[in-house]
């Protein structure tokens, strides 16, 4: 049966039973003590009493601990002791009264339904001890004796209906309450003021694993206060009931045990209540022991934040600070590093823009870079800062600047700038002092370099040709990357010679010594090689030469390797001299291969080492590349490795000379930039059509190319060597006419179209003069010349100018002579 | 183009040789005309033209050396001209007939050897 209709707490209805009991044998002992009828026997009596009063104290002790049907089983036993006492003390109305108590207590203590068992268990037993002591009576006697005290109780009980209706509210309240109390996340416990617990709900027995039959009546110090704390719980409670007022309230912390011996930490809540005149302790505890452990694992987390938080602010300022110095130490120009630079301070200090400013040679600062581009800030903080020499904060730290040293003396300033209300610390000076020493020293010297640098390919640019020659029949095209500006500049270098007799010289050269002496050095080869090549002389000559001025005047070591080819379009040839390059490559159908063989020592190695020339075919179509070692070398990498790149990267080029040099420049040279310079010269053998039409500046300069033109075209078409030298002859002197004819006439030009006809030749050239009669003997002779050397020549001099026609058959031996 | 042809002067006792190389056309016949006449001095008895080592000439190269035959002879000197024959030099030679106006040699010595054994 569950306690909870109970109307009152067990204690009560034991200890009410106690007295109850107690009364009972006081009054039988002191029926005995007074003058009694013989029949009473004293002795039974006596025991009875004495078991009545066992039965008390034993409820009396145990009244915290009791439960209904303990009350229930002491009532039977009571009513039980009732009887043999009547039956002892003879017929008496002495069990009417204590039939009448106890039915009065039933219906009062008890459920309607409890209280009429009880009061029906009762009336058989007064009904037995009847039957035995008065066997003659009636039966309407035995109704009467019987039912009275029932009737009787039950019609006192309706009467105190009010009491039972109020008591059941009064329950029904507590029930709520105690519904509300159960299902409470804590525990609620009362105490009364010995320190018994009166209520216990059932967060209190799942946070101690003491039922609530265990654990009322019994004290918080037997279940679940650790020794060390149970003094100072009774004096607090004691102090806390005595204390003045309706309702006090404290909380505290205690440690508390688990019916299985654990501990934990607790809370508690303990209120002063005072209700019908009782006083007692109500406490709310919360187990803490989670709450304690988020709690430390969050101070563990702040602690862990915070120590981040350190370590971050210290990587930062470290990291910053490197940033900072790998942007200065990037290896790019002056210009890159600076913009770099201001970018990482920007990005470093969070600032909102910086400066760098660079000192001249007299100590004036002038903008370096700024970030954002264009937006310099504290200009004449900067100035300050240089004067001072040292790191500091200005404008309610809303401006930052560290000087920039390099051997002692300001070299730049940099200064960074906050908007209010933002401002810089102790931090950002740190970070700033500890890079500006090496920054500094990175822009001193990347602006010597740049300096040196810029002086050098300036001089080296000045020895490259301003613009290549035009050549008939050939196409030629170069590059001349120099190298990223960290390094020096090379002493790369090329040349493109027309030789006499319409052969071209080409040169491709790459002096070991860099910067000013490197690029001198190139000036003084090349300035000796076009010597020497248009002397005449035979490749291997001419390279013997160099390696010999190159031995006896350049300072010690320095030494060049060099390629010179000689090619020769109208005998479609190429012969080439190699003193240590990396080897020319010919295309020629689809084909790229390396003209090797032959490879001599560099310049300036040997005092005296033999160059041979070698030949090979160029035919038309064919094309050449000439390159220095910066296109095919890598750190690292086999040079084998380049040249396979190379050719590869030759084969899917486009197949015109720019084209060509663009695809390699893209293809084989790093987006950023090449670690050497770069030189690259190609010539395209163009082919030779069958027919050919060209227009020529009308001056004596174009003669030369006119007649490299025609002695390639001729050999293309077949003529040999006599018949190229006469027809060229004779379309000299026709083209020498119509030179003369535009006279001094600004921007003439005249053409020349060629046309083989089966075995004939045929050459017209058309001029926009007239014909003049002048120096009748040059024209006589020209005239001569031309009908002598070919078949038939015709003059026609039209309105728009002059045509000579010449025709001439190949194979015709001999000649006219 | 003004090193088309290059002129190397040598002086063999009183005859000054000339030696030519290169192309020869009207573009710089003048010039090299002139160079030639200017290192003639008018103590040497004669002049070589050596034009074994062009590769070119035209009818204005002709022209220059019917000029400067014309120069020597009204200084009382001689003008031969070496042209190995199969040249293309020689070849025009013949056509304009040159050999009226000077004497045209196989080679420089023939030449050098031509003025010191005057002619009649």
């Amino acid at each position: 049966m569950s306690d909870l209709p109970g109307l009152f707490d067990v204690r009560v209805k034991a200890r009410s039973i106690a007295y109850l009991f107690a009364v009972g044998a006081t009054l039988g002992l002191l029926t005995l003590a007074f003058p009694h009828a013989d029949e009473i026997r004293d002795v039974p009596l006596i025991v009875l009493a004495g078991m009545a009063y066992a039965i008390a104290a034993t409820l009396w002790a145990l009244a915290d601990r009791l439960r209904d049907w303990h009350i229930h089983a002491v009532l039977a036993a009571g009513t039980v002791i009732i009887s043999l006492a009547n039956y002892y003390a003879g017929p008496s109305t002495l069990y009417p009264i204590l039939y009448t108590w106890t039915a009065l207590y039933s219906f009062y203590f008890f459920p309607m339904r409890e209280a009429l068992a009880q009061m029906v268990f009762l009336a058989f037993a007064y009904a037995v001890v009847l039957a035995i002591q008065e066997a003659d009576m009636v039966v309407v006697d035995w109704l009467l004796a019987v039912g009275t005290p029932a009737v009787a109780g039950i019609l006192i009980t309706r009467l105190l209906g009010g009491i039972q209706h109020h008591a059941r509210e009064l329950r029904e309240s507590d029930e709520r309450t105690r519904l509300v109390l159960d299902t409470a996340p804590d525990a609620f416990i009362t105490l009364d003021r010995h320190g018994c617990i009166t209520t216990w709900n059932a967060a209190a027995e799942r946070m101690f694993g003491w039922t609530k039959e265990e654990a009322v009546g019994r004290t918080m110090r037997e279940l679940i206060l650790p020794p060390e704390y149970a003094e100072r719980h009774d004096t607090r409670r004691l102090e806390l009931l005595d204390s003045l007022g309706q309702l006090a309230t404290e909380t505290y912390e205690v440690e508390l045990i688990r019916r299985d011996g654990r501990r934990f930490p607790g809370e508690a809540t303990v209120s002063k209540v005072e209700s019908g005149g009782e006083v007692f302790a109500s406490g709310f505890i919360t187990d803490t022991t989670e709450r304690l452990r988020r709690q430390a694992e969050r101070e563990a987390l702040l602690r862990e934040q915070a120590a981040r938080a350190e370590a971050e602010r210290v990587a930062e300022v470290v990291g910053g600070m490197q940033a900072l110095v790998d942007a200065a130490l990037a290896h790019r120009n002056l210009e890159g590093i600076l913009r770099d630079l201001v970018a990482q301070v920007r990005g470093v200090l969070a600032a909102d823009a910086a400066t760098i400013y660079l000192a001249d040679d007299g100590g004036r600062l002038s903008v370096g870079a700024s970030s954002p581009a264009g937006q310099a800030v504290g200009e004449e903080f900067a100035i300050w800062v240089a004067e001072s020499r040292e790191a500091m904060l200005a404008q309610s730290d809303a401006l930052i600047g560290v000087p920039l040293l390099a051997e002692d003396e300001v070299t730049a300033v940099l200064v960074a700038g906050a908007e209010p209300p933002r401002e810089f610390g102790g931090e950002a000076l740190t970070l700033l002092r500890l890079a500006a020493e090496r920054v500094g020293l990175a822009i001193a010297h990347a602006r010597v370099y740049e300096r040196e640098h810029r002086i050098a390919e300036t001089l080296q640019r000045s020895l490259l040709p301003d613009r290549l020659p035009d050549l008939p029949g050939l196409e030629v095209a170069a590059r001349y990357l120099p190298a990223a500006a960290e390094a020096e500049v090379g002493g790369d270098w090329y040349d493109v010679i027309p030789i006499a007799g319409g052969a071209v010289g080409l040169v491709m050269g790459d002096v070991a010594g860099k910067g000013l002496a490197g690029a001198s050095m190139v000036g003084r080869l090349r300035s000796a090689l076009r010597a020497y090549a248009l002397e005449g002389h035979d490749g291997g000559r001419v390279v013997e030469r160099l390696n010999r001025l190159l031995w006896t005047e350049a300072e010690e070591s320095q030494m060049a390797t060099m390629l010179y080819l000689i090619v020769d379009p109208a005998a479609s040839t190429v012969r080439w001299v190699n003193a240590g390059h990396p080897p020319p490559l010919v295309m020629s159908r689809g084909e790229a291969r390396f003209l090797e063989g032959q490879a001599s020592v560099p310049l300036g190695v040997l005092p005296f080492p033999t160059y041979e020339e070698v030949a090979a075919r160029l035919e038309p179509g064919d094309a050449l590349l000439l390159y220095t070692d910066g296109l095919v070398e890598r750190p690292g990498e086999h040079l084998d490795h380049g040249l396979e790149l190379l050719t590869a990267a030759v084969r899917g080029a486009p197949d015109n000379p720019q084209g060509l040099l663009d695809h390699l420049l893209a293809t084989l040279v790093p987006a950023r930039g090449a670690a050497d310079d770069v030189a690259l010269l190609t010539l395209f053998n163009l082919p030779v059509p069958e027919e050919f039409s060209a227009e020529f500046p009308a001056e004596p300069e174009s003669l030369a190319p006119i007649r490299s033109m025609l002695r390639r075209w001729l050999a293309h078409a077949g003529a040999d060597d006599l018949e190229i030298a006469e027809i060229t002859t004779a379309c000299g002197e026709a083209a020498t006419n119509a030179i003369e004819h535009a006279g001094t006439m600004n921007g003439a030009r005249f053409e020349v179209w060629g046309q083989r006809e089966g075995g004939e030749i045929h050459i017209a050239v058309h001029d926009h003069g007239s014909w003049r009669r002048e120096r009748e003997d040059d024209h006589g002779r020209g005239l001569d010349l031309m009908r002598t050397l070919m078949d038939t020549v015709s003059v026609d001099p039209g309105e728009q100018g002059t045509t000579v026609s010449l025709r001439r058959r190949l194979g015709r031996r001999g000649g006219a002579a | 183009m003004s090193d088309l042809t290059q002129v190397e002067i040598e002086q063999r006792d009183d005859v000054v040789v000339a030696r030519l190389t290169g192309e020869l056309d009207i573009s710089v016949a003048e010039s090299t005309g002139r160079k030639i006449a200017e290192a003639v001095p008018s103590s040497a008895r004669g002049v070589v033209v050596d034009m074994s080592g062009l590769d070119f000439m035209d009818s204005s190269g002709v022209s220059m050396l019917f000029g400067l035959a014309r120069r020597v002879g009204s200084h009382r000197q001689q003008l031969v001209v070496v042209a190995p024959t199969g040249r293309p030099v020689s070849r025009v030679l013949e056509i304009v007939e040159f050999g009226r106006a000077a004497p045209v040699r196989e080679d420089v010595d023939a030449a050098v050897t031509a003025i010191a054994t005057p002619q009649a």
